[in-house]
């Protein structure tokens, strides 16, 4: 039998959530991608959180939240300790959409979920692979080996292919068979017959991919339109992803055009983002590095893009039509957020989407049809503390210090206090809650201090060895309604531009260090306002998502023809559109599992293995056949030394087997091998094969599959009698090998 | 038999074993250094490693003995690194022979060949006769050229190969070369130390059954980097302190990048040292800057944590020249230049207007070519021949501090020690040397399990591995594991060196090969009776079942069960069968039959004895051509007792019985020949049987 293979998805089936998917090859447990999505719900990790400390390996694909975005979390919190493994651009370009994940989030709410160091240590260990490496695992997985292969969706973005004694499994997802500038198409192509192919339906019912030239030219356009009329481009992107592919379309075109509208690329890592994916090279599509090898020009040395790492920057720019490639794609958080409220009313602004929003993000929702007239949109600042504030915070400050002090000498007290306390602790907040966040740190500060010094826990105070935690929950809570999008609660904007950026201005001068930008430990807090932002710009959707569209996954499904399928990362209508599909036309085995339901995909494919006598190999005669060499053996097992079977020449005259031809003949290719020999030919209806005067070919049978899913081949030759029969006769035998 | 094996062609069978026959040959670099080009062939793949120059010599005298071998029948050429004796007969070798086969090498080493070859024929000043290559070539060449990542695995025709980290230069490479199951490491240029920009070569995951490492450095052993930094940097500052010039002539790429980085940073440390330039004459190194600010993930962790800040490949301190005429000669300066042996160019240039001053010092840094000026000068002669042919005394101060990126010998031991591959093939090294570290790698493997050889230039290596072929067997075929004896028949499928075998019908489930049935349906004009045909048939056929079409209700007969006989129309019978040899023979026989009744020949059925005549007549016949066809596979064939022919080859004797096909003999090879050979004429002479499954 053969190797035990389970598949039990923890996230993102049945729907667009986040990616995240278990698989277990004989008892040891892969974690195919650790997504998140850019809500950051960590309800979405519960079944992640059950299984991550049975985790052996975690396999990354693609640099991008929905792929990664939950590992320094999971880390952090949920005891994921397994090795990650992924490509060099997959780990840096990871590592930076992270950082900007985070700094984005720190700029508007007291983001806790984790912190830079945590993204540092969860990327620090990463194991760096390159494509159509062979990774021997060792210890625990001995016999495994791991390789990631081009999938062409993201810069180093993988197909995984897992191998276990001969046996493949494939993780396939995001893959783009198309050849863009910055990638290459996906080798998936090339892996034929893997045991088991597991793969997104993602696209399955999206079929209306529209010329990737034409796509193009419909883009400039539109954004020349809007430019030429004064008005401003927003392109949502992601951090260092899809969006590189964009950059290199408007660099190409604007240098083609001589333009001279500005073009920014604004996210918190821009500048590092670039530098890295200009060191890349070997990882982008063949025409960028060959043109870097003849002519050493790097595609990514941008003249016509200016790299900004703050606002400010791209507020004190001139005045005047631009384009501003700017994060999150999904405006739930990042500059994109802050630049679409200000540019929204005006009609002659041009809001761009390269790709589908995250389900439940502002993006989506100015996605759908008809776009709204009006969205509610809570904007949050980071500010920093003045006054009476920053006393109080000082005070505040001092008063934890000595209270960390004083907690050990407390700690048995408190202990048992503790089932008194524990209640007044939950309710203290809430009540405070309906105040604003400074009003609590100013009134209540001097109060928690004076009590904790007495040592006394009376129930108000009971809340202060909590404090820290207080905060955050008032926090937490109203961030909790920033991204709700249902629940846009109106408040009114004002407090914006200098002040807050002032911050992040010095910061982001360290540039490189951008991590070391949030270590500020100046005190500040964050303030919110909601506020109606009347959508009057053009909001235009274009698809540059680079994932191969529903028509190209059947066809690469049905090359692939693997022995079983599992689908998964698709709306349940495109899942089960693809499973009847593949039902049909592809394997008998196809499966969609729900979250946390185990599959068991375990072949049930028989094989052994035997040792080829030198006697028996001498009188086997290949025929060549393509890549491969095929031959009839008789034989008979006899034995060896060793426990192996030994395959031997039959002792007396083997019994006469039906004969059987192999090759596959392709009419087209058949056609044009009857014109060269001088036969007329031509494709007379329902797919039959005219050839001279007489005689017919065709195929019957199951048709229209590709791929050789379908078994045998049944050809009909049929004519009268005639010496033309005869030859074409031979013609057709001549293409294939009789055993 | 029915089945087409029986067919009598056969391949040679090779009574040796050929197809074990591993051949290593150097082409160059055989107990020289220079030129890197070895050859390889296993089991019908074969491999060139490297394709360099000489470049003590120009044209064609430079190249490796590439008339030793067939171009066209090397399926794989794998490129190490860019120096000249590894990469410069490349172009030459692309697209002045027969080569079809295919070139990989790394990205860095790509990007920087173009430039480095493009700069070779412009510096190389020879006739246009001795021109090996001119540039188009080498642009042409690069079309030809695929690159492989570190680690990547890629597989040619059954070849599989991936590269490890070599550290030598940026983008040096290892091949580990692996050939149905035999694996090949082949080194290249390596060093096992990390310097300032570079990574150390990496020990490979698996211990490859043949290495071939290269001897550059023989059983030297260099001394630490610091100290060898040290005595670099002393020298410079002592010389340039008393007003002297410094000269370093330098390869242009691979060392001179380190020995920059050091320089500019001894001067940072040194500001005392500002007022004196540093200057780089090499307009080609400039221009693979580009190259070595891009490919920073080939380099060590140090320089990457560097590049996050700023680029630590332009220099604050070194500027560079584009040409002697920029040059001014006014007082103390540091010069790198090229090249580095000081054959001609720049370097030489300078030398021969410094050499005669004892103030100046020269250094040279790494390894020298035979037959240079710079390996004369290590010598410190009294007197040196200038560029225009007089001699002047030689004054300057000459320096050897080895800079040179290849393992010395502790590193060649331990690397060999920790790999322990059971052959060592030596390579790239001058003979001397090569043979002091043979004996000495000999006293660190004494126990006699691991052979070293030196072949020289076109002296093969044979070595034989007889790897035993395994295969698999899946499918509907392997539901039952077999026990001894049972018989296993299918279809073999080979795959590179994978073997599968399987039953037809899972062919297409396995493989991307399918079976394919072909049905054939034939038309012949015949107005007579059904009945006719149905008579004669029975006469003829053994197995003639009538029945009538369902929808035509017209007769159809069935012959053996293969073919089937129909009536169309008035004038029209139909064939049709599924396409085997017999099928169509038993049709063909049928459509011979229609039509003799049709012509309406009266036939006057033939005797019975005639038939048994015949039949005796055929038996003699086909005594006599198993005969001759055993005479000519085996030559002396006699007639022996009992009927038994008795076969004699190379004095081995096998005694065949024609009855039962039983044969007798000392010689097992020649017993299994002859009886397998025996039963392929057998089954060739010998009436079909129509009962096939």
């Amino acid at each position: 039998m053969g190797t035990s293979v389970q598949v039990s998805p923890l996230c993102g089936v049945y729907n667009e959530n986040p990616l995240s998917y278990l698989v277990s090859i004989d008892g040891f447990n892969f974690l195919l991608d650790c997504g998140w999505n850019d809500l950051f719900d960590p309800s979405l990790l519960e079944p992640l959180s059950r299984v991550a400390s049975t985790v052996d390996a975690v396999l990354l694909s693609h640099p991008d939240t929905l792929h990664l975005g939950a590992l320094p979390y999971a880390m952090k919190q949920l005891g994921l300790s397994a090795p990650v493994y992924a490509t060099e651009p997959v780990h840096r370009l990871g590592l930076l959409t992270m950082y900007d994940q985070y700094l984005s989030r720190k700029q508007v709410s007291d983001f806790d979920l984790f912190t830079l160091d945590d993204i540092d240590s969860a990327f620090q260990n990463v194991i760096r692979l390159t494509f159509s490496q062979n990774y021997h695992l060792s210890g625990k997985g001995e016999g495994i080996v791991i390789a990631p292969h081009v999938a062409g969706h993201m810069l180093g973005g993988s197909i995984w292919k897992i191998t276990k004694d001969g046996e493949e499994v494939v993780y396939a997802v995001d893959y783009n068979h198309r050849k863009e500038r910055h990638l290459n198409g996906t080798v998936l192509q090339s892996f034929v017959r893997p045991a088991v192919l597991i793969t997104d339906a993602y696209n399955a019912l999206y079929t209306n991919q529209t010329q990737s030239h034409h796509r193009d030219t419909e883009f400039l356009d539109t954004i020349s339109k809007h430019l030429e009329v004064g008005g401003n481009v927003l392109l949502p992107v992601d951090t260092a992803g899809r969006v590189l592919e964009l950059l290199l379309i408007l660099e190409q075109h604007w240098s083609q055009r001589a333009f001279s509208f500005p073009i920014y690329f604004l996210t918190y890592v821009s500048s590092s983002t670039i530098d890295y994916v200009k060191s890349f090279l070997e990882w982008m599509s063949d025409s960028i590095s060959k043109s870097f090898e003849t002519s050493r020009d790097n595609a990514f040395l941008l003249r016509h893009v200016t790299l900004l790492i703050n606002k400010t920057d791209l507020d004190n720019a001139p005045p005047g039509p631009k384009v501003v490639l700017a994060s999150m794609a999904s405006l739930e958080a990042g500059f994109a957020r802050d630049i679409f409220v200000e540019w929204a009313n005006d009609p002659r602004n041009l809001v761009l989407f390269t790709e589908t929003g995250q389900f439940g993000t502002l993006a989506r929702m100015l996605q759908s049809a008809p776009p709204p007239k009006f969205v509610k949109v809570t904007m949050s600042k980071r500010v920093p503390l003045a006054g009476e504030e920053l006393i109080a915070y000082e005070e505040e400050q001092n008063r934890l210090k000595r209270e960390e002090a004083l907690r050990a000498s407390l700690v048995k007290e408190e202990e048992t206090k503790a089932s008194h306390g524990p209640d007044e602790n939950s309710s203290e907040p809430m009540v405070v809650d309906t105040k604003t966040t400074h009003d609590v740190v100013g009134s209540h500060g001097p109060a928690y201090k004076d009590i904790l010094i007495d040592g006394f826990v009376p129930p108000s105070s009971s809340a202060a060895p909590m404090f820290p935690f207080y905060d955050n929950t008032a926090d937490w809570d109203e961030y909790g309604e920033v991204i709700n999008p249902d629940d846009y609660v109106i408040k009114d904007e004002d407090m914006d531009r200098g002040a807050m950026h002032a911050g992040g201005d010095v910061d982001g001068r360290l540039d490189e260090a951008t991590a070391s930008l949030m270590l500020d430990t100046r005190p500040s807090k964050v303030i919110s306002n909601e506020l109606i932002v009347t959508v009057s710009c053009s909001l235009v959707k274009m698809d540059y998502e680079g994932r191969s569209d529903g028509r190209s996954i059947k066809s690469t499904i049905a090359h692939v023809s693997p022995l079983k399928l599992v689908l998964v990362h698709a709306t349940a209508e495109a899942t089960e559109h693809l499973k009847q599909h593949s039902l049909n036309s592809i394997c008998p085995h196809v499966y969609a599992p729900k979250i946390e339901e185990t599959v068991d995909v375990t072949s049930d494919l028989c094989a052994y293995k035997v040792q080829l006598s030198e006697k028996l190999m001498s009188n086997v005669i290949f025929k060549k056949l393509g890549d491969s060499e095929v031959a009839w053996v008789d034989s008979e097992v006899g034995k060896t030394g060793s426990e192996m079977r030994c395959l031997q020449p039959m002792g007396s005259a083997a019994a006469p087997h039906k004969p059987v031809l192999v090759g596959d003949l392709k009419m087209q290719d058949f056609k044009q091998f009857l014109s060269s020999k001088g036969v007329q030919v031509e494709f007379a209806g329902g797919g039959a094969l005219r050839c001279g005067e007489y005689v017919t070919l065709r195929k019957v049978g199951p048709t229209g599959q590709k791929g050789g899913a379908s078994g045998p081949q049944q050809i009909l030759i049929e004519g009268p009698l005639c010496e033309d029969y005869y030859k074409i006769r031979d013609y057709l035998y001549s293409q294939f090998y009789l055993l | 038999m029915a089945s087409s094996s029986a067919s009598l062609k056969r391949r040679e069978q090779p009574m040796s074993r050929e197809g074990d026959q591993l051949i290593v040959t150097p082409l160059g670099a055989g107990n020289e250094v220079g030129r890197s080009c070895v050859y390889m062939s296993f089991r019908g793949k074969t491999i060139l490693f490297d394709c360099g120059i000489n470049p003590a010599y120009s044209g064609m005298a430079a190249l490796p003995y590439f008339d030793e071998i067939d171009p066209s029948t090397i399926d794989v050429l794998l490129i190490t690194h860019f120096h000249l004796d590894h990469a410069a007969s490349l172009p030459y070798f692309l697209e002045k022979t027969t080569f079809k086969g295919r070139v990989f090498m790394t990205h860095a080493t790509k990007a920087i060949y173009k430039l480095l070859l493009t700069d070779y024929v412009k510096v190389s000043k020879v006739s246009v006769e001795d021109m090996l290559f001119d540039e188009h070539d080498i642009n042409k060449s690069m079309d030809k050229i695929e690159v492989i990542d570190f680690h990547q695995t890629v597989e040619v025709n059954g070849i599989k190969f991936w590269c490890y980290t070599a550290g030598h230069v940026l983008g040096a490479a290892m091949f580990m070369v692996d050939i149905a199951g035999v694996r090949i490491l082949y080194t290249g240029d390596y060093s096992r130390e990390e310097d300032r920009h570079l990574r150390a070569a990496e020990l490979p995951q698996f211990s490859p059954d043949i290495c071939i490492i290269e001897s550059t450095s023989g059983v030297q052993l260099h001394q630490s980097r610091h100290i060898r930094e040290k005595r670099f940097t002393d020298v410079i500052h002592s010389t340039v302190a008393q007003g002297g010039r410094v000269l370093i002539p330098a390869f242009a790429l691979g060392r001179a990048q380190e020995l920059l980085l050091i320089l500019d940073e001894y001067w940072a440390n040194h500001p005392d040292l500002h007022n004196i330039p540093i200057y780089y004459a090499s307009p080609l190194a400039k221009k693979c800057m580009a190259v070595y600010q891009t490919y920073i993930l080939s380099m060590n962790d140090r320089i990457r944590n560097q590049f996050a800040n700023s680029n630590p490949f332009v220099f604050k301190h070194i500027s560079a020249l584009n040409s002697i005429d920029d040059f001014r000669d006014v007082g103390p300066c540091v010069v790198m230049a090229s090249p580095g042996g000081l054959q001609s160019g720049f370097s030489r240039q300078l030398f021969d207007i410094w050499c005669s001053d004892k103030r100046n010092a020269c250094i040279i840094p790494g390894y020298m070519v035979e037959g240079t000026l710079a390996k004369t000068i290590i010598n410190e002669p009294k007197e040196v021949t200038l560029m225009n042919g007089l001699t002047a005394p030689l004054n300057m101060q000459v320096h050897y501090i080895s800079f040179s990126a290849h393992a010395d010998y502790a590193q060649t031991s331990t690397f060999l020690k920790e790999l322990m591959p059971p052959n060592i093939i030596l390579v790239h090294g001058e003979a001397n040397e090569m043979m002091r570290l043979k004996q000495k790698l000999f006293t660190e493997f004494p126990d006699g399990n691991t052979r070293i050889m030196n072949p020289k230039n076109c002296e093969s290596v044979e070595l034989y591995f007889n790897s035993e072929k395994m295969a698999k067997t899946i499918g509907r075929l392997a539901e039952k594991t077999p026990d001894v004896g049972d018989s296993v028949s299918g279809i073999l499928v080979k795959k590179g060196f994978t073997y599968q075998i399987m039953a037809p019908d899972d062919l297409h489930v396995f493989s991307q090969l399918s079976t394919a049935t072909v049905t054939q349906r034939i038309t012949i004009p015949f107005s007579g009776a059904f009945g006719v045909i149905t008579h004669r048939l029975g006469k003829i056929f053994e197995s003639v079942d009538s029945s009538t079409d369902e929808e035509t209700g017209l007769p159809a007969l069935k012959v053996h069960e293969r073919v089937t006989v129909k009536q169309e129309s008035e004038k029209h019978i139909s064939l049709q069968w599924s396409s085997d040899p017999i099928s169509d023979m038993v049709s063909d026989s049928i459509v011979a039959l229609v039509l003799n009744i049709s012509r309406e020949v009266p036939k006057i059925i033939v005797e019975e004895e005639v038939a048994v005549k015949s039949e005796e007549e055929n038996g003699k016949k086909v005594e006599k051509v198993i005969y001759a066809l055993l005479v000519s596979l085996f030559g002396d064939v006699k007639l022996g007792e009992n009927g038994k022919l008795v076969i004699t080859v190379d004095g081995n004797v096998a005694h065949l019985d024609k009855e039962t096909g039983k044969v007798e003999g000392e010689h097992e090879g020649l017993k299994e020949r002859v009886r397998v050979a025996f039963h392929r004429i057998q089954s060739a002479v010998k009436p079909i049987p129509l009962s096939a499954e």
